[in-house]
């Protein structure tokens, strides 16, 4: 990896416009299972290509040259893949680079990280997972997204979503979410997962955002397409935060909702090309169905099919490989929007509707395969029943089997003869005892349980099978977590539409809950600034947090003072201190100012003093903006605050001259702090400090003054 | 394959090429036909030879990846094809010297009518007797061949790419005999042929077009903005109300996809709806379109997979999600027009009626390659 990392450096030096794409080419979940026990989730076909081969033509359409694929589960098979593929035949275009990463990578975060300590990425590029199709120009995207960075340099990412209908059979149910967008700049706001179950009846857009944004879009039709053009600070934010796992529930979450990172995220509402992930067994369905209709044109089977196979398209949407070795017995029947691979031979009288066959697959007499997607080399004998299932590749099924919708039938499985089996039905070949299983230990047992747990099955496998049953349902150790999970589950299998769920979109039964959450929330926005709904507003970390903060930040000052830490370093101890007791900007801002003002030393003699003041502000006084915001008139009454209650009274109106020599307030901020009523000492309590908070109003009235005539006096220059 | 004999840069040309047309990242049959030409001509100048036989092979490799990687563009076998058949023209003139082996074609005979309707003889020669100044095979100096024939080749291919770019000017050539003033012509799509004609005609002759919209491509519409800029009475007209127009009007010119061999031609959807009208109207249809679009085959097998189907996108929206599902879109970029619905055939090689469109195909290509 080392020499080739190198040699791909030095070609970018060379050319410094080449577009970089990362593919994490593993799925995280086993959403595909069994199917995915013995091949990646990436190698399985859909429309006869595997779905990795979808990505890279979805990637070479929209000209990127250099694609790191990060492989985890099965790596060797993908890394062989690639290497047989046509995509490393010279000539391609495109530099196809497999990263092993290792056995640890658990979350999409953790390859994310794996990114950036190999330091693959050297400028914007492409994030997309492995399982994408996808016909958008994303250097389009791409284009947009540089020229944005041009001005902002804080937008890291820029998510590409497309329209849908509010139901659409490729916008995953339970796998939505809300976008708010601000509807000028399309910027994305806020962020929030849709689950189906328990249904989510409600989401919570944070306050401030109304007052920010004068025009928002709140949308709920949008498929997320995961692709990102990222820039380079990304794997290094999930580098910084070791905890986030998933690219949009938590980190893009933690962005949105963090104000100390103040970076932007945008979104590439596309309107015209497809893009869809393949993320369940349904997203498969649909995606099939979209390229059999050539939504993703030209990425289509008789135009552009990713393997290089050649089908021939012909009325009503059918697809047959040409190189004349597809047999089709005179009397069957082929339905509309089918695709049928080399090799394949249907015999009489058998119906293929709606379904995409594999290479040399052989339908037998009579049978009907109705919406199924039956992998290569499989063997359906005479007047078997397929619908709406998914078929590995050499499978055999032998005579009269009924196969119901959404069965997942794993690689080499033989069924039948007269097996029936019941809807959503799994299963997988036995292993064979001899051979020692080099997979890992995890899935190994997973599937030992499977075998040891027989006899609860109600399906008929037939007398030849060597088929074992994965049980449906949840299991009973599973806690009520896991339930949800299960239901959750369910509904994005193929074939099922989820009825037997209570799913109504008004969800009256989740409504107490949500009586008791909302007010949560509302307490929470009590204080001041609202804060939005992350998980830790509903701990009462708030009250506690607060004193032991400000004695915190002072003890952290006063090390910074006395061992005489950098601006920079006082500030991220700050942020950090902020970020661990979760108190609002304001209160460090108070804290900040009042240990500064603490600092300077009181010393006899008019100069002396002034000397002392500035020369504290010079050293710490940028301290004041760099907590995370700038708000100078807030500054300013803290520091009217502070002094009003200490021995450093008197020194007020120096301090706050200095600040504005030193340009940490502007004159247009002591304006405005001068005309609020808090400056004036309003709404307090009467007593020697308000007193003083009232003089040092006065002060500022004398400063305010002085602006007066300057400005008069250079007006009449 | 005979592509991987090839050197690599060449190669990676071809490859190149065969990407961008699987992408449809270069589309119209006019850009395909160029970028061809110039890949043919970098492999004619780069790859080894030293006989006829493997310069004929080593271009029709190429032009078999190319066609192969895009069937529906026609005009990429069809500019093979032409450079091929340029290519043993430029071999036989330099093999027979004064060129005594040739049809001679001075003077009008009854033979000469027969022969054209003939495989051409010139062909099929035996190169055993007509070896004049070039040496094949020379084991001496097997480069020997390829260095005195690469010029001329250069030259031939140099030929076709002229022929390419004043393809319009010389479609538009003869403009004001067909077009008489005070005419209504009747047009769709965006078809830089058909512009180039109608400006040119504008010149002498003061008429009006009506251009279709021409949906889901809109193309018309582009096409009434610039007809109209250049000072043509223009009407933009919706596609719906063409058979209540084609009373009225004098003229329907069209442009082509691809000319097939039994005078028919693929082209935009809409025109076999306006030739259908005219058809009904006796109104005639004129076709103008570059030679290069004259493709030997003809629409026997491939008459619906040949349409190239567009996706859905411009018909329905994708957002129509409760559509989507059921609703199967047929979008297709192509018509197949009937060769009995076109009166005639305005090519940059004169005018034709569509009965004598083989004749003009056998002129123009090499019967053995018809199947690349």
């Amino acid at each position: 990896m080392g020499p080739k990392a190198a040699s791909g450096k030095e070609k970018l030096m060379e050319e410094d416009e080449v577009l970089q794409a990362v593919i994490l080419a593993d799925s995280f979940d086993k959403r595909f299972r069994p199917l995915t026990t013995r091949t990646p989730r990436c190698l399985l076909p859909i429309c006869n290509a595997t779905l990795l081969d979808w990505t890279f033509e979805s990637l070479a359409l929209a000209g990127v040259q250099e694609i790191f694929v990060i492989c985890r589960s099965h790596a060797e098979q993908v890394k062989n893949a690639i290497k047989e593929s046509k995509w490393s035949r010279p000539g391609s275009g495109i530099k196809i680079v497999p990263i092993m990463t290792a056995k640890e990578t658990f979350s999409a975060g953790d390859a994310m990280r794996d990114v950036y300590t190999r330091g693959l990425v050297t400028s914007d590029f492409v994030l997309v997972m492995g399982d994408l199709v996808s016909n958008i120009r994303i250097d389009e995207v791409v284009r947009v997204h540089k020229e944005r960075r041009k001005t902002n340099k804080d937008a890291i990412m820029t998510m590409v979503v497309k329209e849908s209908g509010a139901s659409h059979r490729t916008r995953p149910q339970g796998d939505s979410a809300v976008f708010v967008l601000d509807s000028e700049t399309s910027e994305c706001l806020h962020y929030e997962p849709v689950s189906a179950y328990p249904p989510t009846t409600m989401t919570r857009i944070p306050r401030e955002l109304l007052e920010a944004h004068p025009e928002i879009e709140i949308r709920n039709d949008l498929i997320d397409c995961s692709i990102d053009v990222c820039s380079v600070e990304v794997p290094s934010l999930f580098q910084d935060n070791f905890d986030y796992e998933d690219i949009r529930r938590d980190f893009l979450h933690g962005v949105l909702t963090s104000d100390l990172l103040m970076k932007n995220i945008y979104c590439y509402v596309a309107k015209d090309g497809y893009a869809a992930r393949v993320k369940d067994t349904k997203s498969y369905e649909s995606i099939s169905k979209d390229i059999l209709s050539r939504w993703t044109f030209p990425l289509v089977p008789d135009d552009n099919h990713p393997s290089g196979h050649v089908y021939q398209h012909t009325r009503g949407n059918k697809y047959i490989a040409t190189d004349n070795s597809v047999s089709l017995a005179r009397t069957c029947k082929i339905g509309n929007n089918t695709l049928i691979g080399a090799g394949t031979k249907i015999l009489e009288n058998a119906q293929v509707i709606g379904s995409v066959i594999g290479q040399n697959c052989v339908i037998g007499a009579g049978s009907i395969i109705e919406g199924s997607y039956i992998f290569d080399g499989t063997v359906i004998g005479a007047q078997c029943v397929v619908k709406r299932s998914i078929i590995g590749a050499g499978v055999t099924i032998k005579e009269k089997t009924r196969v119901e919708k959404g069965c997942l039938v794993g690689d080499g499985v033989v069924v039948g003869p007269l097996a029936v089996l019941d809807p959503f039905e799994r299963l997988s070949r036995r292993r064979d005892k001899t051979v020692v299983v080099e997979q890992d230990n995890d899935e190994d047992s997973d599937i030992e349980e499977i075998e040891a747990n027989q006899g609860g099955a109600s399906s008929i496998l037939g007398k030849d099978s060597n088929a074992v049953v994965w049980p449906q349902g949840p299991s009973e150790d599973d806690d009520e977590d896991g339930i949800a999970a299960y239901k959750n589950q369910r509904i994005r299998r193929l074939g099922d539409d989820g009825s037997d769920l209570e799913l109504s979109d008004d969800g009256s039964e989740a409504s107490d809950e949500e009586g008791t959450e909302s007010s949560g929330y509302d307490s929470s926005s009590d204080f001041g600034i609202p804060t939005t709904p992350s998980s830790t507003t509903f701990l009462p970390s708030g009250a506690m947090g607060e004193s032991e903060f400000q004695r915190e930040v002072a003890q952290s000052l006063e090390r910074a003072f006395a061992e005489g830490h950098s601006v920079d370093n006082a500030a991220v101890e700050l942020k950090t201190l902020r970020m661990a007791s979760n108190v609002s900007l304001s209160r460090v801002r108070e804290a900040v100012v009042s240990a500064i003002v603490e600092h300077i030393q009181i010393v006899d003699g008019a100069l002396p003093q002034r000397k002392e003041i500035s020369r504290v502000i010079a050293r710490w006084g940028a301290l004041i903006n760099q907590i995370g915001g700038i708000d100078a008139e807030e500054t300013v009454s803290a520091l009217q605050i502070h002094c009003a209650s200490s021995e450093r009274f008197p020194l007020f109106g120096q301090i706050l001259a200095e600040l504005y020599q030193a340009d940490i307030v502007e004159e247009d901020d002591i304006r405005a702090w001068y005309a609020s009523p808090a400056a004036k000492g309003t709404g307090l309590k009467s007593g020697p400090t308000t007193e003083n908070v009232k003089r040092c109003w006065a002060v500022g009235a004398r400063m305010i003054q002085q602006f007066d005539e300057q400005e008069s006096e250079s007006e009449s220059e | 394959m005979t592509s991987e004999v090839l050197d690599d840069p060449t190669q990676r040309v071809v490859e190149n090429l065969a990407w961008k047309l699987r992408r449809r990242q270069i589309v119209g049959s006019r850009a395909t036909a160029l970028e061809t030409l110039r890949v043919l001509h970098q492999v004619i100048s780069d790859s080894p030879f030293s006989n006829m036989e493997q310069l004929v092979t080593i271009v029709r490799g190429v032009g078999r990846r190319l066609v192969e990687a895009q069937p529906k563009e026609h005009s990429v076998g069809n500019t093979v094809r032409k450079v091929l058949h340029h290519i043993r023209e430029e071999y036989n003139t330099a093999t027979s010297g004064s060129g005594a082996a040739t049809i001679s074609y001075s003077g009008f005979s009854i033979s000469k009518f027969v022969q054209l309707g003939q495989p051409r003889k010139h062909t099929v020669l035996p190169k055993a007797e007509s070896r004049g100044s070039l040496r094949e095979n020379d084991p001496d100096d097997p480069d020997s061949f390829a260095r005195s024939l690469r010029p001329v080749l250069k030259e031939a291919i140099q030929d076709v790419l002229d022929e390419l770019e004043t393809v319009y000017d010389n479609v538009s050539k003869n403009a004001p005999n067909h077009i008489h003033s005070d005419e209504i012509i009747l047009t769709l799509g965006m078809s830089k042929t058909v512009e180039a004609f109608l400006i040119s005609a504008a010149h002498n002759r003061n008429y009006t077009v009506m251009v279709l919209e021409t949906a889901p491509s809109y193309g018309g519409r582009d096409m009434a903005k610039t007809l109209s800029t250049a000072g043509i009475s223009t009407f933009l007209v919706p596609d719906s109300s063409l058979f209540g127009l084609m009373s009225r009007v004098n003229k329907v010119i069209l442009g082509a996809h691809a000319i097939l061999a039994n005078g028919g031609m693929f082209a935009i959807t809409g025109s076999l709806l306006a030739a259908t009208a005219a058809h009904a109207h006796s109104t005639p249809v004129v076709v103008c379109a570059g030679q290069f679009k004259l493709t030997p085959l003809w629409n026997l097998y491939h008459e619906y997979g040949a349409l190239d189907f567009g996706d859905p996108n411009q018909v329905l929206g994708f957002e129509e999600g409760s559509l989507v599902d059921k609703v199967d879109v047929v979008n297709p970029f192509y018509d197949y027009v009937q060769p009995d619905l076109i009166d005639a055939f305005i090519t940059n090689d004169g005018d034709h009626p569509p009965s004598s469109i083989y004749r003009l195909i056998k002129e123009t290509y090499d019967d053995e390659d018809n199947e690349l």
